[in-house]
């Protein structure tokens, strides 16, 4: 970590506390807790089904919680979400863009959605950052997924959120743009004390771009520290042995839900 | 409530019309094919009995003053449906933009469009049937809001079914309003349906919006009792219609529907 603060020593960004959520007879959240940090780089992990988007979309208000409390920057959900969205990103590569809009539109929409009166200026900083300016007057159905990728990421640091979520964020791109938006994130969490929450099934990405991971299974967190500890803690050499344990349905070599530092 | 992501959406529901040819369908084309149509029976009718203008005028009314809730109506439903058709749900569920807000820029957006499909209709019915909908002077102000807050509340009625069950509802969008044509007295009195239908009739705010257009067509003062009780109606539906919206928003939230949008 680049700053001079330990992160779970800064103020809390993000709280959950108890997240349950059952559809019909499946029980997908199973009592997750979870905080985040300002500044802090944090991966949600875990096999397919294992609860990681639904407990974002709880995280970001889409998805109302059985039981479980979250609160973003001191602000509560879901009485205050559009106060607490104010400060939140978030981008998907799965996500289209919305058709029959320019990339800018685009951007100046979202842009005037989280509160900028006169987004130009940040959307044109974002195309730059990310080098597809060349992009700007390109129709949102005309681009690759990579560049759609880009273009989420973008939308998604706009108002400059104190947390930026990115649900697998990178599954698209090529080393090379990866390798940018990677350093964009560093620089973005370091300089302005954004706290990123990221869920990717790339490991060597994450070990590369987060300093504590947070494996869920069933549910439930099942492991919670840096990468390095994670994995020594299941016995393996890194995240992908972790991760390939538990979606054949391993648990770790010690009792579950402690901190590991 | 914030005015600029208001008109954010207003100017996003515009680029959405401007480059989509096929949806100036409802707004352009129905209004126009509308007023030939019951123009053209209003004076064959007009011929058999003797009274060409006066069936005319009673037909192209009603078929003007339909165009103000039918546009309404659709244009607020087709602007969900257009987030839903181009998986923008979840972009905009994760802004601070609330439902309040998004409503009243579709909403706004809307009454542009309404103002232009109507105002085609009216066009086409003064010059190939000589027939001014202005005839109907001011009374057409209160008449007019009645069928536009009867529009959005059918259109809220069509979201909380989207939300609740999916794109497949889609088509209740163009279906609810189908009901409210031969239900609602526009081209012909009430006590000409079926005896089973007049209550059904009776109770529904346009059918006392289209008794009160008649009589002003025909010479008479606006009946404020009629207007009254459409009003009255109105504002039951609506109250209906944000409570029927709100609790299916609440189970598309509770039961995680925003997956069939991703």
């Amino acid at each position: 970590m680049s700053g001079a603060t330990e992160p779970r020593l800064r103020a809390p960004v993000f709280e959950a506390r108890g997240l349950v959520k059952e559809y019909k007879r499946v029980r997908a959240v199973d009592g997750i807790d979870l905080t985040v940090a300002a500044g802090e780089r944090v991966a949600l992990l875990g096999p397919n089904g294992a609860g990681k988007t639904t407990t974002l979309l709880m995280l970001l208000g889409v998805i109302t919680p059985d039981a479980g409390e979250i609160e973003i920057v001191g602000r509560h959900l879901p009485k205050e979400r559009s106060a607490a969205m104010e400060q939140v990103g978030f981008a998907a590569g799965y996500l289209p863009l919305p058709e029959r809009l320019r990339v800018r539109e685009f951007l100046e929409l979202f842009g005037r959605l989280y509160g900028l009166r006169h987004p130009a200026p940040a959307v044109e900083q974002g195309l730059e950052r990310f080098a597809i300016t060349h992009l700007a007057s390109a129709m949102g159905n005309e681009l690759s997924s990579g560049q759609r990728t880009l273009v989420g990421i973008i939308k998604a640091t706009l108002n400059r959120p104190r947390l930026l979520v990115l649900d697998e964020p990178t599954a698209s791109l090529d080393p090379n743009v990866a390798r940018r938006v990677r350093a964009g994130l560093e620089r973005l969490c370091a300089e302005e004390g954004t706290a990123l929450l990221v869920t990717s099934h790339n490991m060597v990405e994450v070990e590369r771009l987060c300093e504590r991971v947070v494996f869920v299974s069933a549910g439930k967190v099942v492991a919670d520290g840096t990468p390095e500890a994670v994995a020594a803690r299941f016995g393996r050499d890194d995240l992908e042995g972790v991760f390939l344990h538990l979606a054949d349905g391993g648990v770790a070599h010690e009792p579950d839900q402690e901190q590991v530092s | 409530m914030n005015a600029d992501r208001v008109l954010a959406i207003s100017r996003r529901q515009f680029y959405v019309l401007w480059r989509a040819p096929q949806r100036w369908f409802d707004m352009v084309v129905w209004p126009v094919v509308d007023a030939v149509l019951f123009g053209a029976i209003g004076i064959y009718f007009g011929q058999q009995q003797g009274g060409t203008a006066a069936s005319v005028a009673f037909l192209l009314s009603g078929i003007i003053l339909f165009h103000v809730v039918f546009q309404a109506e659709v244009s607020v439903a087709t602007g969900f449906l257009e987030e839903t058709w181009s998986s923008n749900l979840l972009n905009l569920m994760v802004t601070p933009l609330s439902e309040l807000e998004y409503g009243a820029g579709v909403a706004l957006f809307g009454l542009a469009k309404l103002l232009i499909g109507v105002s085609l209709a009216a066009v086409v019915a003064f010059a190939l049937f000589a027939f001014e909908i202005t005839s109907l002077g001011l009374s057409l102000i209160p008449l007019a809001a009645v069928l536009i807050v009867v529009g959005w509340a059918v259109a809220l009625v069509v979201i909380g079914l989207i939300l609740r069950v999916g794109q497949g509802a889609e088509m209740m969008t163009w279906g609810f309003i189908a009901l409210l044509l031969p239900l609602s007295g526009i081209f012909y009195p009430v006590r000409a349906l079926p005896d089973v239908l007049q209550p059904i009739a009776q109770a529904l705010p346009t059918t006392h919006v289209f008794a009160a257009a008649h009589k002003v067509v025909n010479g008479h003062p606006l009946p404020w009792g009629e207007v009254g009780i459409a009003a009255g109606g109105a504002v039951a539906l609506s109250a209906l219609s944000v409570w029927y919206m709100t609790r299916m928003l609440a189970t598309f939230r509770k039961r995680g529907y925003i997956s069939r949008h991703m």
